[in-house]
Protein backbone atom coordinates (compact mmCIF):
# COMPACT_ATOMS: atom_id res chain seq x y z
CA UNK A 1 0.00 0.00 0.00
CA UNK A 2 1.19 3.49 -0.83
CA UNK A 3 2.08 5.94 1.98
CA UNK A 4 0.36 8.95 0.55
CA UNK A 5 -1.80 9.41 -2.53
CA UNK A 6 -2.39 13.11 -2.31
CA UNK A 7 0.78 15.07 -2.59
CA UNK A 8 0.64 18.70 -1.45
CA UNK A 9 2.63 20.91 -3.78
CA UNK A 10 3.68 24.50 -3.89
CA UNK A 11 2.97 26.20 -7.18
CA UNK A 12 6.63 26.35 -8.12
CA UNK A 13 7.05 22.63 -7.57
CA UNK A 14 4.68 21.73 -10.39
CA UNK A 15 6.42 19.78 -13.18
CA UNK A 16 4.86 22.12 -15.72
CA UNK A 17 7.62 24.69 -15.07
CA UNK A 18 10.10 22.23 -16.52
CA UNK A 19 7.88 21.63 -19.54
CA UNK A 20 7.66 25.32 -20.43
CA UNK A 21 11.42 25.57 -20.70
CA UNK A 22 11.13 23.73 -24.00
CA UNK A 23 7.69 24.56 -25.29
CA UNK A 24 5.01 27.22 -25.05
CA UNK A 25 2.31 26.37 -22.54
CA UNK A 26 -0.16 28.73 -20.96
CA UNK A 27 0.30 29.00 -17.21
CA UNK A 28 -1.07 32.36 -16.21
CA UNK A 29 -2.83 35.46 -17.42
CA UNK A 30 -3.51 38.98 -16.21
CA UNK A 31 -7.03 40.32 -16.32
CA UNK A 32 -7.15 44.10 -16.26
CA UNK A 33 -10.76 44.38 -15.27
CA UNK A 34 -10.78 48.18 -15.31
CA UNK A 35 -8.51 51.06 -16.26
CA UNK A 36 -10.27 53.31 -13.73
CA UNK A 37 -8.86 54.14 -10.34
CA UNK A 38 -9.97 56.12 -7.29
CA UNK A 39 -6.39 57.41 -6.98
CA UNK A 40 -4.62 59.55 -9.53
CA UNK A 41 -0.99 58.57 -9.02
CA UNK A 42 1.57 60.76 -10.72
CA UNK A 43 3.49 57.86 -12.19
CA UNK A 44 0.57 55.66 -13.21
CA UNK A 45 0.60 54.27 -16.75
CA UNK A 46 -3.04 53.29 -16.87
CA UNK A 47 -5.39 55.08 -14.52
CA UNK A 48 -8.42 56.92 -15.79
CA UNK A 49 -10.86 58.66 -13.42
CA UNK A 50 -13.06 56.39 -11.30
CA UNK A 51 -16.21 58.04 -12.61
CA UNK A 52 -15.17 58.10 -16.27
CA UNK A 53 -18.37 56.94 -17.96
CA UNK A 54 -16.87 56.24 -21.39
CA UNK A 55 -14.11 54.06 -19.96
CA UNK A 56 -16.62 52.21 -17.82
CA UNK A 57 -18.78 51.53 -20.84
CA UNK A 58 -15.81 50.05 -22.69
CA UNK A 59 -14.99 47.65 -19.86
CA UNK A 60 -15.52 43.97 -20.51
CA UNK A 61 -18.80 42.74 -19.08
CA UNK A 62 -18.94 39.88 -16.62
CA UNK A 63 -20.19 37.65 -19.44
CA UNK A 64 -17.23 38.60 -21.65
CA UNK A 65 -14.80 37.96 -18.83
CA UNK A 66 -16.36 34.57 -18.14
CA UNK A 67 -16.06 33.69 -21.79
CA UNK A 68 -12.35 34.54 -21.89
CA UNK A 69 -11.70 32.70 -18.63
CA UNK A 70 -13.49 29.64 -19.97
CA UNK A 71 -11.22 29.68 -23.01
CA UNK A 72 -8.13 30.17 -20.83
CA UNK A 73 -9.13 27.11 -18.80
CA UNK A 74 -9.38 25.10 -22.02
CA UNK A 75 -5.79 26.13 -22.69
CA UNK A 76 -4.97 24.85 -19.18
CA UNK A 77 -4.19 28.15 -17.47
CA UNK A 78 -3.60 27.77 -13.75
CA UNK A 79 -3.14 31.23 -12.34
CA UNK A 80 -4.85 34.57 -12.87
CA UNK A 81 -3.86 38.02 -11.71
CA UNK A 82 -6.79 40.39 -11.31
CA UNK A 83 -5.52 43.89 -11.80
CA UNK A 84 -6.49 47.33 -13.02
CA UNK A 85 -6.62 50.35 -12.52
CA UNK A 86 -8.16 49.55 -9.19
CA UNK A 87 -10.03 46.26 -9.55
CA UNK A 88 -12.13 46.77 -6.43
CA UNK A 89 -13.90 49.63 -8.19
CA UNK A 90 -15.85 47.12 -10.23
CA UNK A 91 -19.23 46.48 -8.71
CA UNK A 92 -19.06 42.87 -9.88
CA UNK A 93 -15.59 42.23 -8.43
CA UNK A 94 -16.87 39.42 -6.19
CA UNK A 95 -18.64 37.73 -9.11
CA UNK A 96 -15.52 37.86 -11.26
CA UNK A 97 -13.31 36.57 -8.47
CA UNK A 98 -15.69 33.76 -7.53
CA UNK A 99 -16.02 32.67 -11.13
CA UNK A 100 -12.25 32.34 -11.42
CA UNK A 101 -12.17 30.36 -8.19
CA UNK A 102 -14.92 28.01 -9.35
CA UNK A 103 -12.93 27.35 -12.49
CA UNK A 104 -9.99 26.15 -10.38
CA UNK A 105 -7.66 29.09 -10.88
CA UNK A 106 -5.20 30.38 -8.34
CA UNK A 107 -5.80 34.10 -7.92
CA UNK A 108 -3.62 37.10 -7.18
CA UNK A 109 -5.05 40.58 -6.85
CA UNK A 110 -3.29 43.92 -7.27
CA UNK A 111 -4.99 46.66 -5.29
CA UNK A 112 -4.16 49.97 -3.65
CA UNK A 113 -6.07 48.67 -0.59
CA UNK A 114 -7.97 51.94 -0.08
CA UNK A 115 -11.33 50.32 -0.85
CA UNK A 116 -10.95 47.21 1.33
CA UNK A 117 -13.95 46.69 3.60
CA UNK A 118 -15.03 44.08 6.15
CA UNK A 119 -17.04 42.53 3.35
CA UNK A 120 -13.89 41.94 1.30
CA UNK A 121 -12.20 40.43 4.32
CA UNK A 122 -15.04 38.02 4.95
CA UNK A 123 -14.96 37.04 1.30
CA UNK A 124 -11.17 36.61 1.09
CA UNK A 125 -11.18 34.55 4.26
CA UNK A 126 -13.73 32.19 2.78
CA UNK A 127 -12.13 32.16 -0.69
CA UNK A 128 -8.44 32.86 -0.09
CA UNK A 129 -6.42 34.49 -2.84
CA UNK A 130 -2.93 33.23 -3.45
CA UNK A 131 -1.87 36.72 -2.55
CA UNK A 132 -2.94 40.33 -2.56
CA UNK A 133 -0.27 42.72 -3.73
CA UNK A 134 -0.46 46.24 -2.39
CA UNK A 135 1.70 49.16 -3.41
CA UNK A 136 2.90 51.51 -0.70
CA UNK A 137 3.30 55.01 -2.11
CA UNK A 138 4.44 56.61 1.13
CA UNK A 139 4.14 56.19 4.87
CA UNK A 140 3.22 59.74 5.75
CA UNK A 141 0.03 61.38 4.61
CA UNK A 142 1.99 64.13 2.92
CA UNK A 143 4.05 61.82 0.73
CA UNK A 144 1.38 59.24 0.09
CA UNK A 145 -1.10 61.83 -1.08
CA UNK A 146 1.49 63.76 -3.01
CA UNK A 147 1.76 60.63 -5.14
CA UNK A 148 -1.90 59.61 -5.27
CA UNK A 149 -3.37 63.13 -5.45
CA UNK A 150 -6.38 61.78 -3.63
CA UNK A 151 -7.18 63.43 -0.28
CA UNK A 152 -8.00 60.89 2.41
CA UNK A 153 -6.32 58.06 0.47
CA UNK A 154 -3.51 57.60 3.00
CA UNK A 155 -5.90 56.90 5.88
CA UNK A 156 -7.99 54.65 3.64
CA UNK A 157 -4.86 52.74 2.60
CA UNK A 158 -3.64 52.31 6.19
CA UNK A 159 -7.10 51.10 7.29
CA UNK A 160 -7.41 48.72 4.33
CA UNK A 161 -3.96 47.25 4.83
CA UNK A 162 -4.51 46.88 8.56
CA UNK A 163 -7.75 44.97 7.90
CA UNK A 164 -5.99 42.59 5.51
CA UNK A 165 -3.07 41.96 7.83
CA UNK A 166 -5.15 41.66 11.00
CA UNK A 167 -7.24 39.00 9.31
CA UNK A 168 -4.21 37.16 7.98
CA UNK A 169 -5.07 37.55 4.34
CA UNK A 170 -1.83 36.86 2.45
CA UNK A 171 -0.40 40.25 1.49
CA UNK A 172 2.70 41.20 -0.43
CA UNK A 173 3.92 44.75 -0.33
CA UNK A 174 5.85 46.66 -2.92
CA UNK A 175 6.75 50.24 -3.69
CA UNK A 176 7.44 52.41 -6.68
CA UNK A 177 10.47 54.63 -6.25
CA UNK A 178 9.76 58.06 -7.68
CA UNK A 179 10.80 61.66 -7.26
CA UNK A 180 7.83 62.40 -4.98
CA UNK A 181 8.56 59.63 -2.48
CA UNK A 182 12.27 58.82 -2.81
CA UNK A 183 13.08 60.72 0.40
CA UNK A 184 10.82 58.28 2.24
CA UNK A 185 11.98 55.07 0.60
CA UNK A 186 13.91 53.80 3.62
CA UNK A 187 10.87 54.36 5.83
CA UNK A 188 8.65 52.67 3.23
CA UNK A 189 10.97 49.69 3.14
CA UNK A 190 10.95 49.44 6.96
CA UNK A 191 7.17 49.79 7.02
CA UNK A 192 6.83 46.90 4.56
CA UNK A 193 9.38 44.62 6.18
CA UNK A 194 7.75 45.09 9.58
CA UNK A 195 4.44 43.97 8.16
CA UNK A 196 5.20 41.04 5.87
CA UNK A 197 7.83 38.35 5.82
CA UNK A 198 7.87 38.21 2.04
CA UNK A 199 10.67 39.78 0.10
CA UNK A 200 9.73 43.41 -0.28
CA UNK A 201 10.51 44.87 -3.67
CA UNK A 202 10.56 48.37 -5.04
CA UNK A 203 10.53 49.37 -8.65
CA UNK A 204 12.30 52.49 -9.91
CA UNK A 205 11.22 51.98 -13.53
CA UNK A 206 8.26 54.10 -14.41
CA UNK A 207 6.50 53.08 -17.61
CA UNK A 208 4.87 55.55 -19.91
CA UNK A 209 1.13 55.61 -20.50
CA UNK A 210 -0.78 52.98 -22.45
CA UNK A 211 -2.84 55.77 -24.03
CA UNK A 212 0.22 57.90 -24.87
CA UNK A 213 -1.31 60.90 -23.04
CA UNK A 214 1.34 63.56 -23.63
CA UNK A 215 0.78 65.59 -20.47
CA UNK A 216 0.69 62.51 -18.26
CA UNK A 217 3.79 61.12 -19.93
CA UNK A 218 5.66 64.34 -19.14
CA UNK A 219 4.54 63.98 -15.52
CA UNK A 220 5.82 60.39 -15.41
CA UNK A 221 9.17 61.41 -16.86
CA UNK A 222 9.49 64.14 -14.26
CA UNK A 223 8.98 61.49 -11.56
CA UNK A 224 11.79 59.28 -12.86
CA UNK A 225 14.93 59.10 -10.77
CA UNK A 226 18.36 59.83 -12.22
CA UNK A 227 20.47 56.76 -13.10
CA UNK A 228 22.84 57.43 -10.20
CA UNK A 229 19.92 57.75 -7.77
CA UNK A 230 18.58 54.39 -8.91
CA UNK A 231 21.98 52.81 -8.39
CA UNK A 232 22.27 54.38 -4.94
CA UNK A 233 18.92 53.10 -3.73
CA UNK A 234 19.65 49.67 -5.17
CA UNK A 235 22.98 49.55 -3.39
CA UNK A 236 21.32 50.61 -0.16
CA UNK A 237 19.11 47.57 -0.37
CA UNK A 238 21.46 44.60 0.08
CA UNK A 239 18.77 42.01 -0.70
CA UNK A 240 17.96 43.65 -4.00
CA UNK A 241 21.55 44.32 -4.91
CA UNK A 242 22.58 40.73 -4.30
CA UNK A 243 19.63 39.59 -6.40
CA UNK A 244 20.78 41.92 -9.16
CA UNK A 245 24.31 40.52 -9.04
CA UNK A 246 23.04 36.97 -8.95
CA UNK A 247 20.65 37.57 -11.81
CA UNK A 248 23.33 39.36 -13.72
CA UNK A 249 25.74 36.53 -13.27
CA UNK A 250 23.37 34.15 -14.97
CA UNK A 251 22.04 36.57 -17.51
CA UNK A 252 25.11 38.05 -19.04
CA UNK A 253 26.28 35.02 -20.88
CA UNK A 254 27.85 34.83 -24.32
CA UNK A 255 24.92 32.95 -25.83
CA UNK A 256 22.46 35.57 -24.83
CA UNK A 257 23.01 38.11 -27.52
CA UNK A 258 22.32 35.86 -30.54
CA UNK A 259 24.61 37.90 -32.75
CA UNK A 260 23.37 38.18 -36.29
CA UNK A 261 19.70 37.60 -35.45
CA UNK A 262 17.20 40.34 -36.30
CA UNK A 263 14.28 39.19 -34.17
CA UNK A 264 12.65 41.91 -32.13
CA UNK A 265 11.73 39.78 -29.16
CA UNK A 266 14.27 37.81 -27.23
CA UNK A 267 12.38 37.73 -23.94
CA UNK A 268 9.78 35.18 -22.94
CA UNK A 269 6.79 37.33 -23.79
CA UNK A 270 3.79 35.27 -24.79
CA UNK A 271 5.47 31.99 -23.90
CA UNK A 272 3.60 31.15 -20.73
CA UNK A 273 1.22 34.01 -20.14
CA UNK A 274 -0.82 36.84 -21.62
CA UNK A 275 -2.72 39.94 -20.56
CA UNK A 276 -6.25 41.07 -21.36
CA UNK A 277 -6.97 44.78 -21.31
CA UNK A 278 -10.06 46.24 -19.69
CA UNK A 279 -11.69 46.53 -23.12
CA UNK A 280 -10.99 42.97 -24.21
CA UNK A 281 -7.72 43.17 -26.12
CA UNK A 282 -5.25 40.31 -25.86
CA UNK A 283 -1.61 41.34 -25.37
CA UNK A 284 1.51 39.21 -25.02
CA UNK A 285 2.45 41.07 -21.86
CA UNK A 286 1.13 43.98 -19.86
CA UNK A 287 3.44 46.57 -21.48
CA UNK A 288 3.00 45.59 -25.11
CA UNK A 289 0.44 47.93 -26.68
CA UNK A 290 1.67 48.28 -30.25
CA UNK A 291 -1.35 47.96 -32.60
CA UNK A 292 0.34 45.10 -34.50
CA UNK A 293 0.78 43.21 -31.25
CA UNK A 294 -2.78 43.26 -29.88
CA UNK A 295 -5.67 40.98 -30.74
CA UNK A 296 -9.33 41.79 -30.20
CA UNK A 297 -10.90 39.01 -28.15
CA UNK A 298 -14.32 40.50 -28.77
CA UNK A 299 -13.97 39.46 -32.39
CA UNK A 300 -11.78 36.36 -32.21
CA UNK A 301 -10.97 33.38 -30.05
CA UNK A 302 -8.30 33.05 -27.41
CA UNK A 303 -7.00 29.82 -28.95
CA UNK A 304 -6.32 31.66 -32.19
CA UNK A 305 -4.59 34.49 -30.35
CA UNK A 306 -2.52 32.02 -28.40
CA UNK A 307 -1.62 29.53 -31.11
CA UNK A 308 -1.42 31.75 -34.20
CA UNK A 309 -1.14 35.39 -33.24
CA UNK A 310 1.57 35.07 -30.57
CA UNK A 311 4.06 33.19 -32.79
CA UNK A 312 3.39 35.79 -35.48
CA UNK A 313 4.28 38.64 -33.09
CA UNK A 314 7.25 36.78 -31.67
CA UNK A 315 8.50 36.31 -35.18
CA UNK A 316 8.62 40.06 -35.90
CA UNK A 317 11.96 41.33 -37.15
CA UNK A 318 13.72 44.64 -37.34
CA UNK A 319 15.75 46.31 -40.03
CA UNK A 320 16.75 49.29 -37.92
CA UNK A 321 20.49 49.56 -37.84
CA UNK A 322 20.50 51.35 -34.54
CA UNK A 323 18.62 48.52 -32.89
CA UNK A 324 20.56 45.70 -34.58
CA UNK A 325 23.89 47.21 -33.62
CA UNK A 326 22.93 48.26 -30.08
CA UNK A 327 20.08 46.66 -28.13
CA UNK A 328 19.92 43.46 -30.17
CA UNK A 329 23.47 42.55 -29.26
CA UNK A 330 23.71 44.43 -26.00
CA UNK A 331 25.67 42.49 -23.35
CA UNK A 332 23.96 44.33 -20.52
CA UNK A 333 20.40 44.07 -21.79
CA UNK A 334 19.51 42.18 -18.64
CA UNK A 335 20.34 45.21 -16.57
CA UNK A 336 18.18 47.32 -18.83
CA UNK A 337 14.42 47.60 -19.06
CA UNK A 338 14.69 48.06 -22.77
CA UNK A 339 12.40 45.77 -24.69
CA UNK A 340 10.23 46.29 -27.79
CA UNK A 341 7.19 47.02 -25.61
CA UNK A 342 8.91 49.78 -23.64
CA UNK A 343 10.55 51.08 -26.78
CA UNK A 344 7.09 51.52 -28.27
CA UNK A 345 5.78 53.34 -25.20
CA UNK A 346 8.78 55.68 -25.25
CA UNK A 347 9.28 56.27 -28.97
CA UNK A 348 6.16 55.00 -30.80
CA UNK A 349 8.36 52.35 -32.46
CA UNK A 350 9.26 48.87 -31.34
CA UNK A 351 12.95 48.99 -32.13
CA UNK A 352 14.43 52.24 -30.91
CA UNK A 353 17.10 52.33 -28.23
CA UNK A 354 16.02 54.56 -25.35
CA UNK A 355 18.57 56.98 -23.98
CA UNK A 356 17.29 57.04 -20.39
CA UNK A 357 17.15 53.22 -20.17
CA UNK A 358 20.63 53.03 -21.63
CA UNK A 359 22.05 55.41 -19.05
CA UNK A 360 20.41 53.55 -16.18
CA UNK A 361 21.67 50.19 -17.45
CA UNK A 362 25.23 51.44 -17.77
CA UNK A 363 25.13 53.01 -14.32
CA UNK A 364 23.87 49.69 -12.93
CA UNK A 365 26.56 47.77 -14.75
CA UNK A 366 29.28 50.04 -13.38
CA UNK A 367 27.95 49.62 -9.86
CA UNK A 368 28.43 45.85 -9.93
CA UNK A 369 31.53 44.13 -8.61
CA UNK A 370 33.98 43.49 -11.49
CA UNK A 371 33.29 39.74 -11.63
CA UNK A 372 29.62 40.44 -12.36
CA UNK A 373 30.29 43.08 -14.96
CA UNK A 374 29.96 42.23 -18.63
CA UNK A 375 33.20 42.33 -20.54
CA UNK A 376 31.92 44.26 -23.52
CA UNK A 377 29.81 47.34 -22.93
CA UNK A 378 27.94 49.23 -25.59
CA UNK A 379 28.06 52.96 -25.22
CA UNK A 380 24.96 54.96 -24.40
CA UNK B 1 -11.47 12.70 15.07
CA UNK B 2 -9.99 10.23 12.59
CA UNK B 3 -11.86 9.95 9.32
CA UNK B 4 -13.60 6.55 9.08
CA UNK B 5 -14.02 4.99 5.68
CA UNK B 6 -15.33 1.59 4.71
CA UNK B 7 -15.78 -0.18 1.42
CA UNK B 8 -19.55 0.10 1.45
CA UNK B 9 -19.56 3.87 1.66
CA UNK B 10 -20.14 6.17 -1.28
CA UNK B 11 -18.27 9.44 -1.78
CA UNK B 12 -18.39 12.45 -4.08
CA UNK B 13 -15.97 15.33 -4.66
CA UNK B 14 -16.55 18.26 -2.33
CA UNK B 15 -17.87 21.43 -3.92
CA UNK B 16 -15.07 23.26 -2.14
CA UNK B 17 -12.38 21.87 -4.43
CA UNK B 18 -11.78 21.86 -8.16
CA UNK B 19 -9.90 18.99 -9.80
CA UNK B 20 -8.19 19.79 -13.08
CA UNK B 21 -5.66 18.54 -15.54
CA UNK B 22 -2.98 21.20 -15.92
CA UNK B 23 -0.62 20.28 -18.72
CA UNK B 24 -0.62 16.61 -17.86
CA UNK B 25 -0.61 17.02 -14.09
CA UNK B 26 -3.84 16.12 -12.30
CA UNK B 27 -4.28 18.55 -9.45
CA UNK B 28 -6.84 19.40 -6.83
CA UNK B 29 -7.19 23.09 -6.06
CA UNK B 30 -8.96 24.15 -2.88
CA UNK B 31 -11.58 26.84 -3.47
CA UNK B 32 -12.27 27.66 0.12
CA UNK B 33 -10.11 28.00 3.20
CA UNK B 34 -9.49 25.12 5.60
CA UNK B 35 -8.69 22.53 2.95
CA UNK B 36 -5.19 21.17 3.03
CA UNK B 37 -2.43 22.43 5.27
CA UNK B 38 -2.06 25.95 3.96
CA UNK B 39 -4.12 28.30 1.86
CA UNK B 40 -1.78 28.29 -1.09
CA UNK B 41 -1.25 24.55 -1.36
CA UNK B 42 -2.35 22.58 -4.37
CA UNK B 43 -2.50 18.80 -4.46
CA UNK B 44 -1.33 16.39 -7.03
CA UNK B 45 -2.74 12.91 -7.69
CA UNK B 46 -0.81 10.24 -9.56
CA UNK B 47 -2.36 8.23 -12.36
CA UNK B 48 -3.83 5.68 -9.98
CA UNK B 49 -5.15 8.38 -7.64
CA UNK B 50 -6.75 10.09 -10.58
CA UNK B 51 -8.42 6.86 -11.71
CA UNK B 52 -9.93 6.50 -8.23
CA UNK B 53 -10.96 10.17 -8.10
CA UNK B 54 -12.76 9.89 -11.44
CA UNK B 55 -14.90 7.11 -10.04
CA UNK B 56 -15.94 8.91 -6.85
CA UNK B 57 -19.18 10.07 -8.41
CA UNK B 58 -21.58 10.00 -5.46
CA UNK B 59 -23.16 6.80 -6.76
CA UNK B 60 -20.48 4.12 -6.69
CA UNK B 61 -19.35 2.45 -3.48
CA UNK B 62 -15.64 2.14 -2.75
CA UNK B 63 -15.94 -1.61 -3.19
CA UNK B 64 -17.30 -1.12 -6.71
CA UNK B 65 -14.61 1.47 -7.40
CA UNK B 66 -11.96 -1.05 -6.36
CA UNK B 67 -13.51 -3.79 -8.46
CA UNK B 68 -13.55 -1.56 -11.56
CA UNK B 69 -9.93 -0.57 -10.97
CA UNK B 70 -8.85 -4.18 -10.45
CA UNK B 71 -10.22 -4.91 -13.93
CA UNK B 72 -8.70 -1.76 -15.44
CA UNK B 73 -5.25 -2.25 -13.94
CA UNK B 74 -5.40 -6.06 -13.78
CA UNK B 75 -4.29 -5.92 -10.15
CA UNK B 76 -4.93 -7.81 -6.97
CA UNK B 77 -8.38 -6.84 -5.66
CA UNK B 78 -7.45 -6.84 -1.96
CA UNK B 79 -4.42 -4.65 -2.60
CA UNK B 80 -6.46 -2.27 -4.70
CA UNK B 81 -9.22 -2.15 -2.09
CA UNK B 82 -6.59 -1.11 0.46
CA UNK B 83 -5.31 1.62 -1.85
CA UNK B 84 -8.83 2.89 -2.50
CA UNK B 85 -9.50 2.98 1.24
CA UNK B 86 -6.19 4.76 1.82
CA UNK B 87 -6.87 7.45 -0.74
CA UNK B 88 -10.48 7.95 0.35
CA UNK B 89 -9.35 8.32 3.96
CA UNK B 90 -6.79 10.93 2.98
CA UNK B 91 -9.22 12.84 0.79
CA UNK B 92 -11.85 12.78 3.50
CA UNK B 93 -9.38 13.99 6.10
CA UNK B 94 -8.47 16.86 3.80
CA UNK B 95 -12.19 17.60 3.21
CA UNK B 96 -11.82 17.04 -0.52
CA UNK B 97 -14.62 14.48 -0.71
CA UNK B 98 -17.89 14.14 1.13
CA UNK B 99 -19.98 11.11 2.03
CA UNK B 100 -22.91 10.81 -0.34
S1 LIG C 1 -3.40 53.28 -7.20
FE1 LIG C 1 -2.42 52.10 -8.86
S2 LIG C 1 -3.88 52.10 -10.56
FE2 LIG C 1 -4.47 53.69 -9.11
S3 LIG C 1 -3.54 55.52 -9.89
FE3 LIG C 1 -2.16 54.67 -8.36
S4 LIG C 1 -0.74 53.37 -9.53
FE4 LIG C 1 -2.50 53.79 -10.86
S1 LIG D 1 21.66 49.34 -22.37
FE1 LIG D 1 21.27 50.60 -24.17
S2 LIG D 1 21.93 49.36 -25.89
FE2 LIG D 1 21.67 48.00 -24.14
S3 LIG D 1 19.52 47.30 -24.30
FE3 LIG D 1 19.52 49.08 -22.97
S4 LIG D 1 19.00 50.76 -24.33
FE4 LIG D 1 19.71 49.08 -25.64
Amino acid sequence: MQDSFVEPLKLLELPVWEKIKNERRLISFDLEITARCNNNCRHCYINLPAKDKRTKEKEMSLAQIKNIVEQAIELRALWCLITGGEPLLREDFFDIYLYLKKKGLLISVFTNATLITEEHIKFFKRYPPRDIEVTVYGVTEETYEKVTRNPGSCDAFMDGLELLLKNKVKVRLKAMALRSNVHELTAISQFCRQRTKDYFRFDPFLHLRFDADIKRNEEIKSERLLPKEIVTIEKNDPERFQALEKGCDGLINPDFAHFGCDHLFNCGTGNGSFTVSYDGFFRLCSSLWHPDCIYDLKKGMLAEAWHKFVPQVRGMRSKRDDFLKKCRVCPIINLCIWCPAHSYLETAELDNPVDYFCKVAHARSESLAPQFRPSIATQP
Amino acid sequence: MEAQVDLNSIYAPSEDVVARDVHGEFIIIPMTSGIGDSDDAIFSLNEFGRAIWDKLDGKTSLKEVARALALQFEGDTTEIENDVLGLAEELLKRKMIIKA
